[in-house]
């Protein structure tokens, strides 16, 4: 009884659950929108974030895919929230994080897979990312160099320093 | 050139050379000088170390800071000009002969005794060397009481709250200024 | 940080009990020097997956940042992943800005996640930041700002009080001084 209860459970759960594991739909015709964000101020935070918002919407009409992202040849399972609105995420070291514009590739499963196949046996990767998301990164400024303070009064030294060499002279 | 006009004439070189009292005329330079001076520093903990000015207490401590400081820095004024002018005057003496000469036509020149020239060429080195002395002063003080309060507020005291840091930069840079100012001979 | 996330790591690890399936940890830390008062604050998230299989329908979701005291930048507060691989971990980060200086107590997110195929889902927390203290902008600012145009003003206000008696000063020396050279000439 309580097997056949188990089996049971089993076959509802596959049914309720089997078409988001599913390897055999994939989206087609891909389009998103975007929105990043990227650290700028680096005397506040202590590490460089890069975050991708995007929507996805496909042609024909899947929805809620399981994605994964490839970035500078580091591979970020991609979040979701709500329907097709996904997240990607990662941090580096602000030395490591220099301005420019990155290419976030997204894939669905299926690319995804043939992409780390591809990267193991170390052959050029063929697989063609289902969208890619430009990043543009402006840079994180750590403020001036040296502080404007130290600056003001440096010169304020020098004008003095000069005044009271000029007063020396006079004075001689 | 009646004798009377020639001895308040040398009268009033003797006093403007030898004591420490200013015409009332530079006096008032010194203290108008010595406040815009003193007020530059309260815009300084307004922007950037925001004391909030706008508070009957925070416009009380600035204006009575000001007032003290101009003070200060009035006095150190007035001694370095002191000092200064002894030293100058007898650095433009050939100038100033040579401009006189040049400025007194032959006639007048023929009319004046030698002792009235000298005279005229020692007011003039006179009044040469006070202006000089009074311009280098402002400006050497001013140099040097922007640098103290900088460094007062900025690097010694840049940890203390920002009103007794006002206080104490601008009372202390006044301070020195004016200790300074008495220790040139 | 690292440290720190290793020891958390530990404790965590030594706390769960051996269970077979997926076995996620989580910590949640603040990637700030500092937290200024409306300026950015990120968040990050960073789940592991101990166990010996994936773990899915994870569900992340932090409800310790009250609208009132934080306002939502960049990234969602609740997120899913389908599946996190056994020994793997995905990172999650969020930008939020604090609207209020002062002291906040920041907490624990949740994960909700199903271990093993067929089995009930499983609810774990995030490390918790713990406290935090969100300094006044007029605070920062007086530290950090570089105040370039309050510094301008500054520079063009000493400018009249030094350069005017500088300039009446060099003045009257140079024609003195060019008198003297030229008398000494003759």
């Amino acid at each position: 009884m309580a097997s056949i209860l188990q089996a049971t459970f089993v076959c509802v759960f596959l049914a309720v659950f089997a078409p988001h594991f599913s390897l055999a739909e994939s989206c087609i015709g891909a389009s998103f929108n975007s929105k990043t964000y990227t650290t700028t101020d680096g005397a506040l935070s202590t590490e460089t974030v890069f975050l991708v918002e995007f929507q996805l919407s496909c042609k024909n009409k899947i929805s809620n895919i399981f994605l994964n992202a490839e970035v500078d040849g580091k591979q970020i399972p991609v979040s979701r929230s709500g329907d097709n609105k996904y997240q990607v995420s990662w941090t580096a070291e602000h030395k490591k994080a220099p301005s420019g514009t990155y290419s976030v590739c997204i894939y669905d499963e299926e690319g995804f897979s043939a992409l780390r196949k591809a990267l193991r046996t170390g052959e050029e990767s063929k697989v063609k990312p289902l969208i890619t998301v430009p990043v543009d990164h402006p840079g994180v400024s750590k403020g001036p160099w040296v502080s404007t303070e130290i600056i003001a009064t440096g010169i304020a030294g020098l004008v003095w320093y000069a005044a009271f060499a000029t007063k020396k002279s006079i004075q001689s | 050139m009646a004798g009377g006009k020639k001895l308040t004439k040398e009268e009033e070189l003797l006093l403007q050379d030898f004591s420490r009292n200013v015409s009332t005329k530079s006096s008032a330079l010194f203290y108008g000088n010595a406040f815009i001076v003193s007020a530059i520093p309260t815009w300084l903990f307004w922007r950037i170390h925001q004391v909030d000015l706008f508070q009957s207490q925070s416009i009380v401590m600035f204006v009575i800071m000001t007032l003290i400081s101009s003070w200060l820095v009035a006095f150190a004024y007035k001694n370095v000009k002191f000092v200064l002018k002894h030293k100058v005057a007898p650095k433009r003496e050939d100038a100033v002969t040579k401009e006189v000469m040049k400025k007194l036509s032959d006639a007048d020149s023929k009319k004046m005794s030698r002792k009235e020239k000298d005279e005229r060429i020692l007011w003039k080195k006179n009044e040469v060397a006070d202006y000089e002395a009074t311009t280098f002063s402002i400006f050497y003080n001013n140099a040097l009481f922007l640098l103290l309060v900088l460094f007062m507020s900025f690097f010694a005291l840049k940890s203390q709250d920002p009103n007794i840091n006002y206080i104490l930069s601008v009372a202390l840079s006044a301070g020195l200024l004016a200790l300074l100012s008495t220790g040139q001979k | 940080m690292k440290a720190a996330l290793f020891i958390a790591f530990a404790c965590l690890v030594a706390l769960s009990s051996a269970q077979d399936g997926a076995k996620l940890l989580a910590s949640k830390t603040l990637l700030n020097q500092w937290l200024v008062e409306g300026r950015d604050m990120t968040v990050l998230y960073t789940i592991y997956n101990v166990g010996s299989s994936a773990a899915s329908q994870v569900v992340l979701n932090d409800e310790s940042f009250a609208e009132s005291d934080f306002a939502v930048v960049s990234g969602q507060l609740k997120v899913q992943w389908d599946r996190i691989s056994p020994a793997s971990n995905v990172t999650h980060a969020v930008i939020l800005q604090p609207l209020k200086n002062g002291f906040y107590n920041v907490t624990h997110a949740t994960v909700t996640y199903v271990p093993s195929e067929g089995s009930e889902a499983r609810t774990a927390y995030t490390s918790a930041p713990g406290k935090a203290g969100v300094v006044a902008v007029k605070d920062y600012d007086r530290r950090f700002s570089p105040h370039y145009m309050d510094w301008a003003a500054f520079a063009v206000m000493t400018i009249a009080p030094i350069g005017i008696p500088f300039l009446l000063w060099f003045r009257s020396k140079s024609k003195y001084e060019a008198l003297s050279f030229k008398t000494k000439k003759h």
